[in-house]
Parts: structure tokens; C-alpha cells; sequence
């Protein structure tokens, strides 16, 4: 900590001296040493916005991944509309130049001694640490389910990879065409895209519909809670989208074992499980945090958001409280809602900001307000752009677009233009 | 809409489409040199441009019509998809590239046999 108060210290007294504040708006000089643990949407998309707004600092990545995912695509994938090559990039091909990448996994935080250890041993000490690990899908701690038997047994879920994805959509293709019970929902924890349960359900039902089959198929939706969405407006529109569409829903039901032999799933409820039999189901399995993060002092000490192990941010800053040089942007923070690509997009010009003016001697002043997004496909074509704040209320990019209205347009954002500006991100242009 | 400045607007282009921005703003330039050149080539001919431009809307108008249908295909859907005023404002300015594409070329095709038919009446005369 003593080095990173030195660095703004000196940043700030450099600042007044020299009467460059207004001249620096946008950048610091610092020669902080800044580790970004993830290289995922939020970590590249701080390594570049990092790179260009504080020359003169020492940014290290660390990540053993070498491919890229386009997450928000994974939904056309499992529509079969998209394949497994449209949402797969590499790592390399977004690494801004002067950032060192570490490939290899942090394996520790040591937020104490300002430290993270990779799994290959190595120790990097760090001045200021942003922690953008994304998040562990725990397919395990459903009962009987395991990722290799997605695209077998009637069993979907399009979270696990772009491969997963074009299973699952294979599978809704099989289910359409013999028909049958299919059972869809989501975990009860935090969950990143919650709209994606849904739109898998209405895609579903797209498709059945195309192939005349829907009379074949009854398709059910187990909301974890007493509602399908968690912003109030959505909740409503879905709900009669899905009493329209002739889609059950089953409210507190949280599945917590699936049996693929005798095809049954075994929901918790308010008054105890039950067990549904199904032809086909879409599991989301349950999300937290990566088992370093877990075992780390970051997360969460206690409230709602301390079980996953989500590490504890404050809402507006993105800040650690504990550990005011540590900062959680993307699936790992522990704030409300945020788990989306749109959030990143929010959240890393609110932390970037913050941290540039801190290093420059100015008052840090960016904040985020919880933007979220979730184009909602209710339909190969046709989609709802949903975008909402912490509050939830709906926040409208464009004024032209109903967010609560089945439109073309909002399909052809999600379809053509949500890629480009992803990876306008992750360069740091958008 | 207030982060969607032009900057931001053209790394999302660029990204999205990648050497197609490129080959699509070459042909825009091209097409437009042709109608300047076009226009050149009537005014030296002393002809005027209402004949071709005429030309070049009706076969503007009939391209973008067609795409106005094509670009949900481009979105891998169909012409059904489009529900609202907003979806047809959108499908109409999308089809509009490749209809005042077709419109240009046009109007260069017209302008130079316009011009080149004066001239060959001219000598004859």
C-alpha cells in the first residue's frame, strides 16, 4: 500500500507543479504497476483503455486462455443460427501492444502483501489490481449433470461453450421434431445473462412453431422465484408472452438434480421437491466465483451476494472497500445485476477513469449506474432490447426502440451489430 | 445514444465489417467519381442531366425496393420479420446502400450514352 501512495502522492504533487491537471485530463502519467487478473471481455477491454490513458504504466494480464468467446452469441449458436466459429477469436489478436500477458491462471490473492501468485508459480506484485477473473460455471453442484452430457439424453445448455451451444441447438431440433415435456429455468444465485433462460425458451418455441410441431411439444419454465425476470416491467411483458405462447410456468422451482437414464429432473420448491419427468431440458447450471477468488480475503464477508464468493465492490466506483487498490469489474463483482458484456462496457470507463484521475491528483468522479443490457430474442427475427439500471429502471439507449416491443431492429442489433461493438470494447473504442 | 459519436460509430463499423468498410467506401468513391464524371460528360455534350437521373431513380428506387425485402434474409430471417414502422425505416435505409449504388451506376451508364449520342448526332449532322 506504502508504494501506491507514494505513486499518487507524487502523481498529484507532479500534477500542481507542473499545471498540467487540465492538460492531463484524460491520462496519467503514473508509473504504477497495474496487474488485470482475466483476460476475458473486461480485461482486455481494461488493458487497452489502460494502455492508451497511462503510457508510462507497467500493465501485466494474466490469463491462460488463448481463445476468446463472444458469450452474448452463444444464444445464436443454441438458435442455430450462428455457428461455433462466429463467437470463437483468440486472446492474441486483442492484446494491446505494450501489456505484458502472463499465460497462466492466478492460482492467489494476496490483497495483504499487494500480490498475486499464477499457477505456475510466479509472484507479481502489483500497485493497483483489477480483478476481471469472469466467473465458474458449477454445472457439479446440480446433482447427476455433468458438461459432457450436453447435446445427449434430451440435455441442453448453451452457457458451458460455443460447442455446447451448436449441441444444444441440435438437441432442440431432435426434441422438435419427436416432442414431448421440455423444462427450462435458471439457478437461484447470480447468474450472468439471465435473460438467456428466457430467450432459449422462446426460441424453443419459434422453432416448434416454424415446423408446425408446437402442438407436439409442452414446453415449461421454472422460475427460481416467484418471477421470470427481475425488473418488474419485463417481468410483466414475459409473463404474458409466455400465457400467449402457451408456455407454463412454475414459480420457486430450483433445479437441483437431473437423472439423464429415466430423463428426471428434481426441483427445490417452497414445499419440498418434486421431480419432473422431461424429453428435453435446458440447465443453467448455478455460477460463482473461481476457486482463487473463493479462497481469497475479496469476497464478500457476509449478505446475499457472500455464498458465490463475488468478490465485494462498491456499486458505484467498483472499488474494493477493504482493499481500495483492488477493483472487480465484469461477472466477478459483487454488485447487483452487471453480469453481461453490456456492463463491461459501463463498468471499464468508470474504473479506467477513476484510476487515471486518482494516479493524476484529481478526484476520481466517474460512476456507474448498473447498466445492464439483454437483447431479448423472443424469436428467430425479432427481439426486444431491454436495457436497465440497478434500480431497474429501463434506460433506453436509442429512442426510437420500444424495449418492451417484439421488434426486427432489435434482432438486427443482436444479430449484426452487438459483435463489432464487442470487439470495439475490447480494443477500448467503445 | 450520447457514447455513440462518430469515432465510436466507425470502430464498431470497422470491427464489424473489417476489409468489406474498406472495399464498400472504394466503391462509393468510384460510383461517385462516375456520376461527377458522368455529369462532366453531359455538360460538355451540353445535354441535360433529367433523362439519366431519371434513369438512375427509377432503377434506385426498384433496387432498394427489392432489398428493402432482402435485408432480413442478410440477418439470417425473413421478410416477415419486419413488424413495425421502425423495422421498415430501418430495412429502407439499409437498402438504400446497394439501391443508390445501383442508382449511380446507372445515372454513369445513361449520362455517358446520353453524351455519346449527342456527339454521334452532331457529327452525322
Amino acid at each position: 500500500m506504502e508504494r501506491r501512495q507514494f505513486l499518487v502522492g507524487a502523481a498529484a504533487l507532479a500534477s500542481v507543479g507542473l499545471g498540467t491537471q487540465a492538460a492531463q485530463a484524460q491520462t496519467s502519467d503514473s508509473r504504477a504497476r497495474i496487474v488485470i487478473a482475466g483476460a476475458g471481455a473486461a480485461g482486455l477491454a481494461l488493458a487497452s483503455r489502460l494502455r492508451r490513458a497511462m503510457p508510462n504504466a507497467t500493465i501485466t494480464i494474466i490469463d491462460a486462455k488463448k481463445e476468446h468467446h463472444f458469450q452474448p452469441g452463444f444464444t445464436l449458436v443454441g438458435a442455430g443460427v450462428w455457428s461455433p466459429a462466429q463467437v470463437t477469436e483468440r486472446n492474441v489478436d486483442y492484446m494491446p501492444r505494450g501489456v505484458e500477458w502472463v499465460e497462466a491462471a492466478v492460482a492467489e490473492f494476496d490483497p495483504e502483501a499487494n500480490a498475486v501468485v499464477t499457477t505456475t508459480g510466479q509472484r507479481i506484485d502489483y500497485d493497483f489490481l483489477m480483478v476481471a477473473t469472469g466467473l465458474k460455471l458449477n454445472y457439479e453442484a446440480i446433482e447427476g449433470m455433468d458438461v459432457s452430457l450436453i447435446g445427449e439424453n434430451g440435455i441442453a445448455s448453451i452457457y458451458a461453450g460455443p460447442e455446447q451451444a451448436r449441441a444444444s441447438a441440435a438437441a432442440i431440433d431432435r426434441f422438435i421434431d419427436t416432442g414431448g415435456v421440455g423444462l427450462f429455468g435458471r439457478p437461484a444465485g447470480e447468474m450472468k445473462c439471465a435473460g438467456a433462460p428466457l430467450k432459449i425458451t422462446f426460441i424453443t418455441d419459434d422453432k416448434a412453431r416454424s415446423k408446425t410441431r408446437r402442438g407436439a411439444v409442452e414446453l415449461i419454465y421454472n422460475a427460481h422465484n416467484p418471477a421470470v425476470f427481475s425488473v418488474a416491467a419485463v417481468n410483466d411483458k414475459v409473463t404474458d408472452m409466455f400465457a400467449g405462447r402457451d408456455i407454463a410456468v412454475n414459480y420457486s422451482h430450483v433445479l437441483k438434480a437431473i437423472d439423464p437414464g429415466a430423463k428426471q429432473a428434481t426441483y427445490a420448491t417452497d414445499s419440498g421437491d418434486i421431480t419432473l419427468d422431461y424429453d428435453f431440458i435446458h440447465v443453467v447450471p448455478p455460477m460463482r466465483a473461481p476457486d482463487a477468488v473463493l479462497a481469497s480475503p475479496l469476497p464478500w464477508q457476509d449478505g446475499a451476494l457472500a455464498a458465490d464468493g463475488w468478490i465485494e465492490a462498491d456499486r458505484a466506483t467498483l472499488r474494493h472497500p477493504r482493499y481500495p487498490n483492488v477493483f472487480a469489474v465484469g461477472d466477478i463483482a459483487g454488485v447487483p445485476r452487471g453480469k453481461t458484456a453490456a456492463s463491461v462496457k459501463w463498468q471499464v470507463p468508470v474504473v479506467v477513469d477513476n484510476l487515471v484521475a486518482e494516479t493524476a491528483g484529481r478526484a476520481p468522479q466517474a460512476v456507474y449506474n448498473g447498466y445492464t443490457s439483454c437483447p431479448m430474442v423472443t424469436g428467430i427475427g425479432k427481439a426486444m432490447l431491454i436495457e436497465f439500471d440497478y434500480d431497474g429502471n429501463l434506460i433506453p439507449s436509442f429512442p426510437f426502440i420500444d424495449p418492451l416491443k417484439e421488434l426486427w431492429v432489435s434482432w438486427l442489433i443482436e444479430e449484426k451489430g452487438l459483435l463489432g461493438a464487442y470487439r470495439a470494447m475490447l480494443r477500448g473504442r467503445a | 445514444m450520447s457514447d455513440f459519436d462518430l469515432t465510436t460509430i466507425y470502430f464498431i463499423l470497422a470491427e464489424s465489417m473489417g476489409m468489406w468498410l474498406w472495399a464498400l467506401a472504394g466503391l462509393a468513391v468510384v460510383l461517385g467519381i462516375g456520376i461527377i464524371a458522368g455529369i462532366m460528360r453531359l455538360r460538355t455534350a451540353g445535354r441535360p442531366a433529367k433523362r439519366p437521373a431519371t434513369a438512375a431513380l427509377i432503377a434506385g428506387g426498384v433496387a432498394t425496393a427489392i432489398f428493402i425485402f432482402l435485408v432480413p434474409v442478410w440477418t439470417s430471417t425473413s421478410a416477415g420479420a419486419l413488424a413495425a414502422p421502425v423495422d421498415y425505416l430501418f430495412a429502407v435505409l439499409f437498402a438504400l446502400v446497394p439501391g443508390s449504388m445501383v442508382g449511380a451506376l446507372v445515372f454513369f451508364l445513361a449520362a455517358n450514352r446520353c453524351a455519346a449520342k449527342h456527339r454521334s448526332i452532331l457529327k452525322s449532322a
